[in-house]
């Protein structure tokens, strides 16, 4: 099986608290997984280092067949491998079509310096203002596009988190409770998010909930933590 | 291809929001009223000496706005801003009085210059965050500050007022500036360093530097280096703090010690929260206002400290976004 992200005795303790202990698990290209565990079974801790938010003290995560354990978040993001938070911290200041497009920056400099070399007149507002539109559509906030981020109810705030980590077309996405406390209209339409991105863009996930039922109507695989390790593995 | 997905047509639609305010020419029509009225004003005869308030005032406004790229856009406040505008000083001084250089190479060095050390200490701050930026600005500036107070080369005797006896005289290739020409070149330099910092402000690296401000663990998760981005800010307001620095020292005739002061980065923050942080334009209407007003009353220095502190304090009670937002 080709794998996409991997990561191999991860370890981690806070003081004398120990939280991870040698978790293994891996995910293939375009694969939906789902991590599943009671609170304080070290779900958000992997999830943190698996991004990069966390450097583990012992361990390896590659992605790409690379190894990336000491690459920090922001790498990782333009490597492909996106991430949600279990509680979003919107930009205060900015537009909801603003915080968008600073996801979108990376990849859209990327796309204009390959344009410029080619000699092909990219990299022109049209060329930005395109894929920003298309993610606020995307995502049911264009309506919402001028309203500060700091105005935006639970729902909408979660959709951000979900434009903003689809601006960088990941591999993979790694969510953290990212369908929890949601009216029933917004988890519907953020699932179906969820399976266009894996349909359509091939994009893998790695979906942390504490809800059985929408881990198996999403995912294929689900990994169960408990007390720092992965103690089960079901396929669905 | 990933990136060659077509795009889906959205429905346009403004329900729920207004089109974006962050246009570089709102307020437009006020500020240009504004320029015109400054345009005008030397030809209603004044005294030299409000002229030279007034030419001062718009070298302020330049540095305050400077502060602004750095505490308000991006949010790192600083107050160690002085060191920039310092060391552009005392460079333009020292290489024109004693190296001898012409004076744009030596404006030029100055504000390169200014430009390296904003970068620096944004190297040294990049790893902190709120009150620790504050305090090790602070701790930089004042060590920069003690140096040339305690350095006799740096500031000889006298050295402590603005344009007073002692500190390194400027070599100029003029004699005697008149007051009106200061005045208009100070302006019109005003007019296109705020020009520049707010297209600045308005770019993309503006963007994600308020993107940082904001939530630096978002921009982060969003893809952005924000160590990066931070020393960027830091490099840009200090090159154009380092521009006004030597604007200053080109108009008063020396560089002293007081141009590296914490009450220099103390004025610059005040200005920056009366005027509005963030707003570039602020920053420097309230330094132009607040400058001419306190020192076209006459007051003694410590007056006028005073009044900036009680000044700043009234603001954050009443106006914590700033007077004018």
């Amino acid at each position: 099986m080709n794998t996409l992200m991997s990561a191999e005795g991860i370890t981690k303790s806070f003081g004398a608290t120990k939280v991870l202990s040698g978790i293994a698990l891996s995910v293939a290209p375009g694969e939906p997984v789902g991590l599943f565990g009671p609170n304080g079974s070290g779900k958000t801790t992997l999830v943190n280092i698996l991004s990069g938010l966390l450097l583990p003290d012992a361990g390896t995560v590659r992605f790409d067949g690379k190894e990336i354990t000491r690459l920090p978040l922001d790498a990782r993001y333009r490597l492909g491998i996106a991430r949600t938070f279990q509680i979003p911290h919107p930009y205060p200041a900015l537009s909801v079509r603003e915080a968008v497009r600073v996801a979108l920056v990376p990849r859209l400099t990327t796309l204009a310096v390959n344009a410029w070399k080619r000699k092909d007149g990219g990299g022109t507002r049209e060329d930005e203002e395109g894929p920003t539109e298309d993610l606020l559509a995307r995502t049911g906030l264009f309506d919402q596009r001028f309203v500060p981020c700091a105005q935006l109810s639970q729902g909408c705030l979660r959709r951000l988190e979900f434009a903003r980590a689809l601006a960088c077309r990941p591999k993979l996405l790694i969510l953290d409770e990212v369908l929890s406390a949601l009216s029933a209209a917004d988890e519907g339409d953020l699932m179906e998010l969820l399976r266009a991105a894996n349909r359509d863009e091939g994009t893998a996930f790695l979906l942390v909930s504490h809800n059985p039922p929408l881990l198996k109507s999403l995912c294929r695989r689900i990994l169960v933590l408990e007390e720092g390790r992965i103690v089960r593995e079901r396929t669905v | 291809m990933r990136d060659a997905a077509p795009s889906r047509a959205p429905k346009v639609s403004l329900r729920g929001g207004t089109p974006p305010a962050r246009s570089p020419w709102r307020g437009g029509g006020w500020l240009a009223a504004g320029i015109g009225l400054l345009l005008l004003f030397p030809l209603s005869s004044p005294d030299a000496f409000f002229l030279d308030v007034f030419t001062t005032g718009f070298l302020l406004a330049a540095f305050a706005a400077s502060w602004d790229v750095v505490g308000g856009v991006s949010g790192q406040i600083t107050l160690g801003h002085a060191l920039p505008f310092g060391a552009a000083a005392y460079s333009c001084a020292l290489l024109t009085s004693f190296a001898g250089w012409p004076l744009p190479l030596a404006v030029a060095a100055a504000v390169l210059l200014a430009a390296v050390v904003g970068a620096g200490i944004g190297a040294l701050s990049a790893p902190l965050a709120g009150p620790f930026v504050a305090l090790l600005t602070l701790a930089l500036g004042e060590i920069a500050h003690e140096v040339a107070v305690g350095h006799t080369f740096f500031s000889g005797p006298g050295g402590y007022a603005w344009g007073g006896e002692g500190g390194i005289p400027v070599a100029l290739p003029w004699r005697d500036a008149s007051p009106f020409s200061s005045y208009y070149a100070a302006l019109v330099f005003l007019c296109l360093a705020t020009f520049g910092m707010l297209l600045f402000a308005r770019s993309n690296s503006g963007l994600i530097l308020r993107a940082v401000a904001g939530s630096p663990i978002t921009a982060q998760a969003s893809g952005v280096p924000i160590a990066r981005f931070k020393r960027l800010a830091f490099t840009v307001g200090s090159a154009f703090a380092g521009a006004a620095g030597a604007g200053f020292v080109l108009h008063v005739g020396r560089a002293t010690a007081t141009d590296l002061s914490l009450e220099l980065s103390f004025q610059a923050a005040t200005f920056a929260a009366v005027g509005g942080r963030g707003t570039i334009v602020g920053p420097a209407v309230a330094a132009i206002v607040l400058h001419v007003l306190f020192q076209g009353l006459s007051l003694p220095p410590s007056a006028r400290v005073l009044l900036y502190a009680l000044t700043l304090l009234v603001t954050l009670r009443f106006f914590p976004r700033g007077v004018a937002t």
